[in-house]
């Protein structure tokens, strides 16, 4: 797939290399296979626990009224006089009700399963975890307290601000946040020989 | 010795900041090119599933009619009403955050780089195409009440609600993730195999 996993053509002469075709993809991108396969497992996994009713109710729910409640406060801090009544947050300007896709979640999921499913030690794994998943919510409340305030006044701009910039934004946050993880932080690297610097 | 390895071992793979800083400036072309190619691309998806609605019926009932840049609004000839309003901009907006991942990856030559966000677009159509066929079935099976609980099974409700739960929410949002790791395996996973 890239040129740098490209075997020099002397190396089909191996053993390893008279395997059939789905073997030898196998042996090159087990890696990769692997870290997909078990990405989108957990994946669908958590969403489709998320959307039974049971875990709605008693987990995302509760939760998602908490994402209000901080975002009220901290909107209530800037000056926006705002109420609560659940997930809706409301002044005499605007009103938003903050539902699923919009508390974080999504994000918290995708990069959950991305962490556990790179090739890691558990101990940067739950580090990567914890980190990534108050960074994920802090974004977040920025994300809802400025739709808020685009509501307020901008509010032509609401409807592509909400899905389009915001949605993109909070993903690619927890995505770029994940690389930077695994980059820097998470596997063992294959040393190249040591050559001292 | 052990401690140049060390280093070595400690130094990034991948320029993640580079990468980063490179994501975001091509974020604005991306999104600019998004936004010209929507209108068009959108009338393209609603045409292609509209004809797969229609052949996977017997008889062919389904129309999808556009309203407006972004949404299409599907309507039975056997249902009194329209069954539902679908904004189709919100299947494929991803692509902004695809595009600009498959382009900003650093070290890699530009038309390589084109070629393989070439081969994701192409990916990403049928996804898009599957994403808008589940939404509408949704909106069959689930949001009509006493006609949908009298056409669908409750299996089939679950299968079309949660089918279009899971491409609407995890899946369309982890598309762009699962292709640039597909694409670009070398940059952030170990390489070579541990039999090696």
């Amino acid at each position: 797939m890239s040129k740098a996993r490209k075997k020099p053509a002397s190396a089909s002469a191996s053993p390893r290399h008279r395997r059939g075709p789905s073997a030898r993809v196998w042996h090159v991108y087990r890696q990769e296979i692997l870290f997909l396969g078990i990405f989108l497992l957990i994946l669908g996994g958590g969403f489709t626990l998320l959307s039974v009713n049971a875990v709605n109710d008693q987990v995302v729910e509760p939760f998602t009224a908490a994402v209000a409640k901080v975002s009220g406060t901290v909107l209530d801090l800037i000056g926006q006089d705002v109420s609560m009544q659940g997930t809706l947050i409301r002044n005499t300007h605007f009103a938003v009700n903050i539902r699923n896709g919009c508390n974080g979640v999504e994000t918290m999921i995708i990069f959950l399963a991305a962490v556990l499913a790179f090739p890691a030690p558990w101990r940067a794994r739950l580090a990567g975890i914890a980190i990534g998943m108050v960074a994920i919510q802090l974004v977040n409340l920025v994300r809802v307290v400025a739709l808020f305030l685009t509501g307020v006044y901008f509010p032509a701009f609401f409807d592509s601000s909400h899905t389009v910039v915001w949605q993109t934004l909070v993903i690619l946050f927890g995505v770029v946040l994940w690389i930077f993880w695994a980059n820097r932080f998470a596997a063992p690297r294959t040393a190249p020989a040591a050559t001292p610097r | 010795m052990k401690r140049a390895r060390e280093r070595a071992a400690r130094q990034p793979r991948f320029e993640a900041g580079r990468f980063l800083r490179r994501a975001l400036l091509w974020l604005l072309p991306v999104a600019g090119v998004w936004l010209l190619v929507t209108p068009f691309y959108n009338r393209f998806l609603i045409a292609g599933v509209e004809n797969l609605l229609r052949m996977s019926e017997r008889p062919s009932v389904s129309r999808l009619s556009v309203e407006g840049t972004h949404h299409t609004i599907a309507t039975r000839t056997d249902l009194d009403r329209p069954a539902g309003k679908v904004r189709v901009s919100d299947i494929h907006f991803p692509l902004l955050m695809l595009a600009a991942f498959f382009l900003a990856v650093p070290g890699v030559a530009l038309q390589e780089r084109f070629a393989k966000l070439g081969w994701a677009l192409l990916a990403s159509v049928f996804f898009h195409l599957l994403s808008l066929f589940f939404w509408v079935k949704f909106l069959y099976a689930t949001q009509q009440g006493a006609w949908s609980a009298a056409n669908f099974s409750p299996l089939a409700q679950n299968f079309w609600g949660l089918g279009k739960h899971l491409l609407d929410l995890p899946f369309k949002f982890a598309w762009p993730l699962v292709l640039w790791v597909a694409f670009f395996p070398h940059l952030l996973l170990p390489q070579g195999n541990p039999e090696d």
